[in-house]
């Protein structure tokens, strides 16, 4: 065991991990934060996509000890209280959710867009989103629900 | 009348799906669970000559080593097939837990439950196997020479040759023989079909090779069992069919139906047809480790797992000759298709048919048809249900002859369509009338979207060129009367005016949940944000045959349609003598009871009626009727003839759908299927290596489009009122997918000129396939 520095979604922890773990058993297995899911566990799909730092990643390839020190942001940080965050609210308001299983990642993929850029090309949303594999939607309504997050957001919603 | 239908209410999951609140398979823990690790033949064909156990066994943390030797050698068919065949026709049930005699590479030889998942990793590695192996054939047309291996030499089943129970004329029919046929030749037919084609004054013939593909839902097959010495098996499972699920584990382990219980916890990460009855087999592994270690045992399949050893598209060769008059009207159809069936026949039997009836016999008036469906096992994994099932196929290669038909008689594709389509009043190969059709407002709209007047037929020259193509499709709306299909709801007040609805449908992802209560609260009359549902599980709810086929929505409807009265009606007795008017006077919307003057809310009565020890409560069963629904789907692509890179810049998808109960969500059940649609035309295939197995074991190697690949898609939907359906509707899920390939493919050939009959049209096929007219 070795002891880890991370914060996350907000809280700073100092925890005991097993170093061989990766990030995303760590999130799943030890804080039970299962709403980061693993599709393929080799980067392939997007469904473990954290932010890390304000990057998105894929916390399949992630060594735990590599989270020592750093913010880290999970779907189940994203509402504040009962209130949902912009992209939620869309996701659910624009059909962009269908089994769910991607939507955490996909989710998290969109948030670090729009964290840095809330006025986003739509060629710049399907490049943020194209490490998120999803087989229900056909990408429409997601894309949709990622444009009306960030207007909502440009109003501070 | 209706409040909710034809409104696009969000999805009832929607808030656990955007929080990452709602559980899946994969999320679940339970106290004192062991893990489990599968192994898997690394031959595609060979005999288990000694297998020991021993140094698994006595690894700390193993609690459990299952192989052939040590668990039942009942066989079953883990796909609901085993529990929906009707007779005169048997399932097939040829699969076992563990073999001795792996027919595939991936198939199951033992399995171990262990403290963590990496003892069980470790453990599996020192089972020790020796085998001999055996010759093995991959190829439906190898197979079915005599001299070929034989796959399954004790089902090469007795009733080959035989007809289907349809066929008016069984005894015109003398097979020749074949090896290794699954279960029997589908061979059915309506008309003379040798008198139509003397009748034709123009014949077309053409054939297509078509991929395996694979459903590729987002969760991997998973399941945790729990069996206690009690004799109760708990299952938590990705199944889109619980109540089968729990039939075929009953079977499987002699166990009474009443002590197998299988849930969903409660949200399956899709489905596509893949978990039409067992999730691969992690249902039945885990339930046999968990009957050995008398602990919960998870068994969450690798992605590698899920890509080579679960059911995936049939793949195979198609032939299709089509007769017509020279004013177009078709007279004659006769259509032959070759399956790989792969090892095991799950839906092999079952599957044939439906490409044959919905596939062939589907979309067009023709008077004299013939359809035969070889399915051939191979030593190749399992293909069964995909989205369709069997229509993509049957449409593929019907929409391919109709375009050639068009060509040789010169007339515009559509008109051509137009001309020939079913009618309202047809019944063709169908037992039950199709229903309404709105199929030609389909194709105007369609064709209208997508330029057709405008960009058919440009003839262009230079490296770049564009086209546009559309076909049409049908399916069905649920699987009665080919299947065993029907629905079994409760539903009942709370005490405080709620409606509950019990069914035993689960969600997979398409909204069936939300619509069902959209539906309800319109024919009970109550609001839709107090109502619940309770779903995926078989201990909650009676009997339901699952997701799948078209049918969740329509089905569960059709049960509705026939208890809400009964529910209004004992709901409206009770007001009646509480207000003092006559039940007759009485309606009720939206929780409010009005009538003769007087109004009282549900929410008031429910508590008076429980204040007096009633509660209102009522339930039904029903086998659905059933429609068929329709589609034109059209396509633009741009083709680069130096690199064969075909893009596609625009998908139109006119759907008639009876009547849409959620617009928003049929439009996302058309979108989605279009894009797998655009996969099977020109990138998804699952390439074998002899030796090694499927090329395709993961996301990266089987090229999904992202959200950077897909075109413009565009949904239309089409309400043509079915008067069999509740308010009209009819099913959707599948229908999307069936006419996107031969859209594609005759776009392509709308803008080279060459009509490709090998799917995917990947760059390389593309530049072979041009060589000889360059």
């Amino acid at each position: 065991m070795e002891k880890l520095n991370v914060t996350v979604n907000g809280q700073l922890m100092s925890v005991d991990v097993n170093p061989a773990i990766r990030l995303v058993d760590f999130l799943r297995g030890q804080l039970l934060l299962t709403g980061t899911k693993t599709g393929c566990g080799k980067g392939e799909c997007g469904a473990c996509t954290v932010i890390m730092n304000g990057k998105s990643v894929t916390s399949c390839l992630i060594p735990v000890m590599r989270a020592e020190g750093a913010v880290i942001e999970t779907i189940e940080g994203l509402a504040k209280g009962e209130t949902l965050h912009p992209l939620q609210e869309e996701f659910i308001d624009k059909g962009a959710i269908q089994c769910g299983f991607c939507t955490p990642g996909m989710i998290m993929s969109a948030k670090a867009l729009l964290d840095k850029d809330d006025n986003p090309s739509s060629e710049a949303v399907r490049e943020a989103l194209s490490g998120n594999i999803c087989r229900c939607t056909g990408y429409v309504k997601i894309e949709e629900a990622v444009m009306a997050a960030a207007a909502k957001m440009r109003k501070g919603g | 009348m209706a409040n909710y239908v034809g409104k696009n209410i969000p999805r009832n999951d929607g808030f656990d799906k955007a929080t990452g609140l709602g559980v899946f398979t994969h999320d679940v823990t339970m106290p004192h669970m062991l893990f489990a690790k599968v192994l898997r033949s690394p031959h595609a064909h060979a005999r288990v000559i000694s297998i020991d156990t021993s140094a698994a066994e006595a690894l700390p943390g193993v609690k459990a080593v299952c192989t052939y030797q040590n668990t039942t050698k009942k066989r079953f068919n883990a796909s609901t097939a085993a529990m929906i065949t009707i007779p005169c026709d048997e399932p097939v049930r040829d699969q076992l837990v563990f073999t001795d005699r792996p027919l595939y590479i991936g198939d199951e030889i033992a399995a171990v439950a262990a403290e963590t998942g990496e003892i069980a990793a470790k453990a599996v590695k020192l089972i020790k196997v020796e085998y001999e192996i055996l010759p093995a054939v991959y190829d439906p047309l190898e197979a079915l020479k005599l001299d070929a291996p034989k796959v399954q030499p004790e089902f090469q089943s007795e009733m080959f040759g035989a007809p289907i129970c349809m066929d008016d004329d069984p005894t015109q029919l003398i097979h020749p023989k074949y090896n290794n046929i699954c279960g029997k030749v589908i061979e059915f037919g309506i008309g003379d079909i040798a008198q139509g084609f003397k009748e034709a004054e123009v014949i077309v013939e053409v054939d297509l090779q078509l991929p395996r593909v694979k459903q590729c839902q987002m969760e991997t097959h998973a399941a945790i069992a729990s069996y206690k010495a009690n004799g109760i098996l708990e299952v938590i499972s990705t199944t889109q069919t619980p109540h089968p699920t729990k039939m075929i584990l009953a079977y499987a382990l002699d166990l009474p139906e009443s002590k197998v219980r299988v849930s969903n916890p409660p949200y399956v990460g899709g489905g596509f047809g893949v978990r039409i009855g067992m999730s691969g087999k992690a249902e039945v592994i885990a339930a046999v480790l968990s009957m050995k270690a008398l602990r919960p045992v998870k068994l969450v399949y690798t992605r590698e797992e899920d890509f080579t050893a679960s059911d995936t598209r049939h793949g195979g060769y198609l032939l299709c000759k089509l007769g017509a008059k020279y004013d177009g009207t078709f007279v004659a159809i006769d259509t032959t298709a070759w399956l790989n069936t792969g090892a095991y026949a799950t839906f092999g039997v079952e599957l044939p048919g439906v490409l044959g009836a919905c596939g062939t016999a589907g979309a067009y008036r023709i008077p004299n048809l013939h359809y035969k469906g070889f399915p051939v096992y191979t030593n190749q994994q399992t293909a069964g249900a995909f989205r369709g099932f069997g229509t993509p196929q049957g449409t593929a290669i019907v929409e391919a002859a109709v375009d050639k038909m068009a060509c040789a008689l010169q007339m515009d594709p559509l008109e051509l369509r137009k001309k020939n389509t079913s009618k309202p009043e047809d019944r063709g190969f169908f037992p039950f009338p199709i229903g309404s059709v709105g199929v030609n407002e389909c194709i105007d709209k369609a064709a209208a979207a997508i330029g057709w007047n405008e960009k058919r037929g440009r003839n262009q020259s230079g490296h770049i060129r564009r086209g546009v193509g559309l076909a049409i499709a049908t399916h069905v709306s649920n699987a009665a009367p080919f299947c065993v299909d029907y629905d079994s709801i409760v539903l009942w007040i709370e005490q405080d005016g709620s409606l509950h609805i019990s069914s035993g449908i689960p969600e997979i992802g398409p909204g069936s949940t939300t619509g069902v209560i959209q539906v309800a609260c319109d024919l009970v009359g109550v609001p839709f944000a107090t109502t619940v549902m309770q779903f995926g599980d078989t201990a909650s709810s009676p009997f339901d045959i699952g997701s799948h086929a078209s049918r969740t929505i329509y089905t569960v409807s059709q049960v509705l349609a026939e208890v809400a009265p009964k529910l209004r009606q004992s709901i409206f007795e009770y007001a009646a003598a509480h207000l003092e008017v006559s039940a007759e006077q009485l309606d009720m919307v939206d929780g409010i009871i009005s009538g003769g003057g007087k109004e009282i809310t549900l929410k008031e009565l429910a508590y008076q009626a429980h204040l007096n020890g009633k509660q209102f409560l009522v339930s039904g069963n029903k086998v659905p009727p059933n429609s068929l629904p329709w589609c034109a789907q059209a396509a633009e692509v741009e083709v680069d003839m130096e690199l064969g890179l075909i893009k596609v810049l625009k998908i139109v998808a006119a759907h008639d759908v009876g009547k849409a109960v959620n617009p928003r969500l049929c439009e996302g059940q058309i979108e989605g299927a279009a894009l797998m649609g655009v996969g099977y035309a020109l990138k998804e295939e699952m390439v074998y290596e002899v030796g090694t197995g499927f090329y395709n074991n993961g996301l990266h190697r089987y090229m999904l489009a992202t959200a950077n690949d897909r075109p413009e898609i565009v949904p239309i939907l089409v309400e043509s009122n079915d008067p069999a359906g509740v308010f009209g509707m009819k099913g959707l899920g599948e229908v999307g997918l069936n006419a996107i390939l031969p859209a594609i493919f005759s776009a392509v050939e709308d803008a080279v000129g060459v009509r490709f009959n090998v799917a995917p049209i990947t760059p390389s096929r593309f530049l072979a396939g041009m060589k000889p007219f360059a």
